[in-house]
């Protein structure tokens, strides 16, 4: 996405580094609402420089401007500096996931939404998903991944390179639009063989209850033709368990 | 301070005040493109330099060059806000953010009245080079008026169904109409000044220099050539990354014009040197030039340019205007129902149902009563140009108040507004003095009225909404790092 001076440091850059990363840091520290005068005062710097350093975080959405324009807080894009821990789940939320389990033959997998990235917190202890940071690096060719960046304003933030992984991988821009238009429309995100030749997959989004919003994703994965088709009983199942999940995630 | 941002978190909103628009979804050639096609280059570096070479003469390109500087003013004090809030209303939502609501409401009038007018010129304009080009062809007598009125028509269809469809859709294809347009402006200019280069002299040295009082007065119509430019100020909701691209799409807008118009400016002037009178003497410089040069094709080369910038520059121009009268209705003082967007097509259908036909109409009327095109797409250029210069006057002088509201004004915003403001008073001034006997100043007092009793209005009827105004793409619960949202248990 965001095209990098291939131009290596030199002059004074280490040192605009340095201070851009210590502006993020005092965001963190004094929380949010702080505004740009508080932050130069803090850090000893040119108001000027705290200025231009400050706009070019929230320009990398770093950091954004909170609605009266002075305060600062952390952006969502921040969450990516933290590698996502995988949340310890409830019980009761694993006796859910364990009872779809029981009920259909295929891999059921939980995963978080967190952070804005995908993270299996149940994966299937029969049915290994594929490795956790191809789900994590490439979210536009899983289910999981294909609902989370259906809910993004603009999934550009969240994809960094659209690989061609099988025959079937969407590496089209437009058509990736369209499809997750389609996905947020109908609340399912239907993967049929494109990290995989051969295995598909199935996403239902689990809403919090009174936010509506988009906090983990209930996946069945199996053979691709079977995922191909309609599937409507094991979806309504889906649907069911998804929504006794959700008191028990958000 | 963490209980507060605590609190502070827990009061953002779920939903942006101005959603429904396609956010976060034009490239940075999108947003470029509308700039550069609200401010028409192609259009103008034929017919300016002729208007700035009437007072300024051989030193046109000086005016052009102080203009630039002036265009890149504006263009820092715009930068001042975008690089800091993303807007659909331009100008307006920007002012209000700095001035107090009435102020902001005198931008946004001024907003609505010169995009408004500009729309409508450059659909004239559009329509006066097609007619040009049909009559090139063969196929008809110059200047007539059913071809005319039909050609607005036409236009104004295709430019409703473009704006409405989407706004990526209508992004593409000013960005390919002015590319195009562009280019062979630049190709044609190439080809003058190249074929001139045996007998071309410099000016400066064949006739006595106007002093800076010529220079001057050129600035007045050079500045006129850059209106526009600020138009991706409009699209601060819809663009992928607006705190970049917004400001460097407003700024490289002004240098490039300039370029173009100083290019286009010293061709003209070398190109009428010898000739007595030079290029003020000329009526219509560019076209005889070229066929001066014995190259007619360049002449419907240059009719086919100008009439796609024309029709780029109403679309642009149409986009914005409706995304004024969007931010209007969303700040609750235009009706609601141009705050509705489209829920497939995310653009302000309501808002483009209305206003577009209504700029395609005026022009239209204009014509069919028998008003020469000429005068009809100066008036308009006229209007158009008090309106923008309204505007810009007000932005710039929010400029430095917003920094100091939001504690981060710094001493840079200061002396620019301090050097800008005073130069744009005198320019709205000596601009509104030339054009007394003309129908601007009748037309502008109407519309001053027409906007103070909206005012009075708006005061006894709706004054909190009047204060409250400046709606703009604010952040929202779920741009926010949030750790609360991160611990699943």
């Amino acid at each position: 996405m965001t095209s990098l001076d291939p131009a290596p440091l030199s002059g004074r850059q280490p040192r605009a580094v340095r201070s851009a990363l210590a502006v993020l840091e005092e965001v963190v520290a004094s929380g949010s609402g702080v505004t740009a005068k508080e932050i130069s005062a803090a850090l000893k710097l040119p108001q000027a420089t705290t200025y231009r350093l400050l706009n070019l975080l929230v320009a990398e959405e770093y950091l954004v401007r909170l609605p009266d324009l002075r305060g600062f807080a952390l952006g969502r894009r921040a969450a990516r500096l933290s590698p996502a821990v995988a949340p310890a789940l409830s019980t009761a939320a694993r006796t859910v996931v364990d009872h779809l389990r029981g009920m259909v033959r295929w891999g059921v997998h939980l995963a978080s939404f967190s952070a804005g990235q995908v993270t299996l917190i149940d994966p299937d202890p029969d049915h290994p998903p594929s490795d956790g940071h191809v789900l994590a690096r490439y979210p536009q060719v899983t289910a999981l991944g294909k609902l989370l960046l259906a809910e993004q304003p603009d999934w550009r933030a969240l994809v960094r390179d659209l690989r061609r992984f099988t025959e079937f991988t969407v590496t089209s821009g437009a058509e990736l639009s369209a499809q997750l238009d389609g996905i947020a429309e109908a609340g399912l995100a239907r993967q049929c063989g494109e990290l995989r030749a051969d295995r598909g997959c199935l996403a239902v989004p689990v809403r919090g209850p009174g936010t509506g919003m988009l906090v983990a994703g209930l996946a069945l994965c199996g053979p691709a033709h079977r995922v191909a088709e309609s599937n409507e009983e094991l979806i309504g199942l889906m649907r069911d368990h998804a929504e006794r999940l959700a008191p028990l995630l958000a | 301070m963490q209980q507060d941002s605590g609190r502070i978190l827990a009061e953002l909103r779920l939903r942006s005040p101005v959603h429904g628009l396609a956010r976060r979804h034009l490239g940075p050639l999108d947003v470029f493109a509308q700039s550069v096609s609200g401010a028409a280059p192609a259009a103008a570096m034929s017919a300016t330099p002729v208007i700035v070479a009437a007072t300024a003469g051989p030193a046109t390109t000086w005016s052009f060059l102080v203009a630039t500087v002036l265009a890149l003013l504006i263009g820092t004090c715009i930068g001042r806000f975008t690089r800091r809030m993303a807007a659909a209303g331009s100008l307006y939502s920007l002012t209000a953010k700095g001035l107090g609501p009435g102020w902001a409401f005198g931008c946004g009038v001024a907003l609505l009245v010169g995009y408004g007018a500009l729309a409508m010129a450059a659909l004239a304009g559009a329509a006066i080079y097609l007619d040009t080009l049909i009559v090139r062809a063969g196929l008809g007598a110059p200047g007539s008026r059913p071809v005319l009125v039909t050609a607005v028509c036409a236009l104004a269809i295709l430019a409703v169904t473009l704006a409405l469809v989407g706004v990526r859709l209508s992004a593409r294809v000013v960005l390919l109409v002015e590319a195009i347009s562009i280019s062979l402006m630049v190709l044609i200019f190439a080809v003058l000044l190249g074929s001139e280069g045996s007998s071309g002299v410099p000016p400066a040295d064949a006739v006595p220099g106007p002093g800076l009082g010529g220079i001057a007065a050129g600035v007045l119509p050079a500045l006129a050539a850059f209106i526009g430019f600020e138009a991706a100020t409009a699209l601060g909701v819809e663009a992928r990354r607006p705190f970049q691209t917004i400001p460097r799409a407003v700024q490289w807008t002004a240098g490039i014009s300039g370029l173009l118009y100083l290019f286009a400016a010293y061709t003209q002037v070398v190109g009428f040197a010898d000739v007595p009178g030079g290029l003020a003497g000329q009526t219509e410089p560019v076209p005889q030039l070229a066929a001066a040069h014995g190259r007619l094709w360049l002449s419907v080369l240059l009719d086919l340019g100008i009439a796609m910038s024309f029709f780029a520059c109403a679309l642009a121009t149409g986009s914005a205007l409706v995304r004024v009268l969007f931010s209007m209705a969303r700040d609750g003082i235009a009706p609601a129902a141009f705050g509705a967007t489209h829920r497939r097509y995310r653009t302000p259908h309501v808002a483009i149902a209305v206003a577009l036909p209504i700029a395609a109409g005026v022009p239209a009327l204009l014509l069919a009563l028998g008003m020469p095109a000429g005068r009809v797409l100066s008036e308009l250029l006229t209007v158009a140009t008090v309106g923008y210069l309204v505007a810009y006057l007000l932005v710039c002088l929010a400029a430095p108040l917003f920094l100091r509201r939001i504690g981060e004004l710094t001493t840079p915003p200061v002396v620019v507004t301090a050097v800008i403001v005073p130069i744009l008073l005198v320019v709205l001034i000596a601009f509104v003095v030339s054009s007394l006997g003309r129908p601007l100043p009748i037309v502008a007092g109407l519309l001053v009225v027409v906007g103070a009793v909206w005012l009075v209005w708006l005061r006894l009827r709706r004054p909190d909404r009047l204060a409250g105004i400046g709606a703009y793409d604010e952040t929202v619960a779920a741009d926010v790092f949030d750790e609360r949202q991160v611990g699943i248990r």
